[in-house]
């Protein structure tokens, strides 16, 4: 509908101005929101998914660019989604991350293999599972010693699981995902998740026996 | 058909995940600064990007804002004062059109130095010389 002319036209294009302006106010706040959500989310997560991503490739620098570039692809991509999703798309993130990770180094090693130059220094790198941390809660180091076996134990156990296995382990009992959530991470049914988790569980049993009873 | 609350204690029911759970819970615990430094480090990376786009974004949404106050401070200029169009000097776009095709102008602008000598030389054929009047 055209406007009329005069005095009428310029208040209405004020109107529109003031409209405009408010709006992009409201949408500052909004992106400040997020972003603070967003960091809320991801320094929860941090931690846990290093660790989860460091028992699957067993390297620590590769677990930190890995949940790197998970973090940097959950924010360019899924910023906008209901933090509630975030933590399933996160971690499907990752466990793509991990599962290029594997591709990658398989066909290095093929080719490692094939040129017959394999390194003492890579075999040892494959089979040292922790990295030394000083205690922050200060136990005395008999007991950090059990500890840190036993999680080894557990690391050794989750690394002779079948892909899947460990994934559905992991994030149903180390990141508390349900069910559903799992299966979004995972790309699968739940009925799947619930199988792999099983089957883990099962095997896992099966390999640290008293140690865990 | 899943029920949430299966869901949420079937890992924590069973003893071997609850264990597993609590040694890697220890283990998140022992984690070194330098890592920790890392991940915050990551965690900083990533919202920057964030923030880089929301940014961008955000200008962008002023342009439709800048767009209509331009238009209306205009408006408001023309209702008042509508001899502000007749104050816009019109562009003769012809008039240029024939200044370039005239190639002897062109060409008398690249050797103008030798026109104001040419110049300064008439003027100095003009004026009567100082020996003139001798005699």
């Amino acid at each position: 509908m055209p406007r009329s002319s005069g005095p009428g036209a310029a208040i209405a294009c004020r109107a529109d101005f003031a409209v405009l302006c408010r709006r992009s106010h409201h949408t500052g706040d909004a992106a400040l929101q997020r972003e603070r959500e967003l960091d809320r989310f991801l320094s929860d997560v941090e931690k846990r998914a290093l660790r989860i991503a460091e028992i699957s490739v067993r390297d620590r620098d590769e677990a930190l660019d890995l949940v790197q570039e998970a973090m940097i692809k959950l924010v360019r991509r899924y910023a906008q989604r209901s933090a509630e999703e975030w933590p399933p798309l996160f971690y499907r993130i990752l466990q793509n991350g991990v599962r290029d990770w594997h591709r990658r180094r398989f066909v290095r090693n093929r080719v490692i293999a094939w040129f017959g130059s394999a390194t003492d220094d890579d075999v040892a790198r494959d089979i040292d599972v922790i990295a030394a941390a000083a205690d922050p809660a200060g136990r005395a180091p008999d007991q950090e010693l059990e500890t840190q076996q036993a999680m080894q134990s557990l690391e050794v156990a989750l690394a002779h699981l079948p892909t899947r296995q460990r994934e559905a382990f992991m994030l149903r009992t180390f990141e508390g995902l349900d069910v559903a959530d799992t299966a979004k991470a995972m790309g699968c049914t739940a009925g799947s998740v619930k199988t792999h988790y099983s089957r883990a569980v099962h095997s896992l049993r099966e390999t640290l026996g008293e140690h865990w009873q | 058909m899943i029920d949430p609350d299966e869901n949420k204690h079937a890992a924590s029911d069973d003893p071997l995940a609850a264990d597993a759970a609590r040694r890697f819970d220890e283990s998140v615990q022992r984690l070194d600064a330098a890592t920790l430094s890392r991940l915050n480090r990551s965690r900083q990376a990533a919202l920057t990007e964030l923030a880089g786009r929301t940014a961008v974004r955000r200008w962008h949404r002023w342009i439709p804002a800048a767009a209509v106050a331009t238009a209306a401070a205009f408006t408001v200029l023309m209702l008042n004062d509508p001899s502000v169009i007749d104050a816009i000097p019109s562009y003769d776009a012809a008039a240029d059109f024939e200044v370039i095709m005239a190639g002897e102008n062109l060409e008398m602008l690249e050797e103008l130095e030798f026109y104001r000598w040419l110049y300064a030389d008439a003027e100095t054929e003009i004026a009567p010389a100082p020996d003139d009047h001798v005699g």
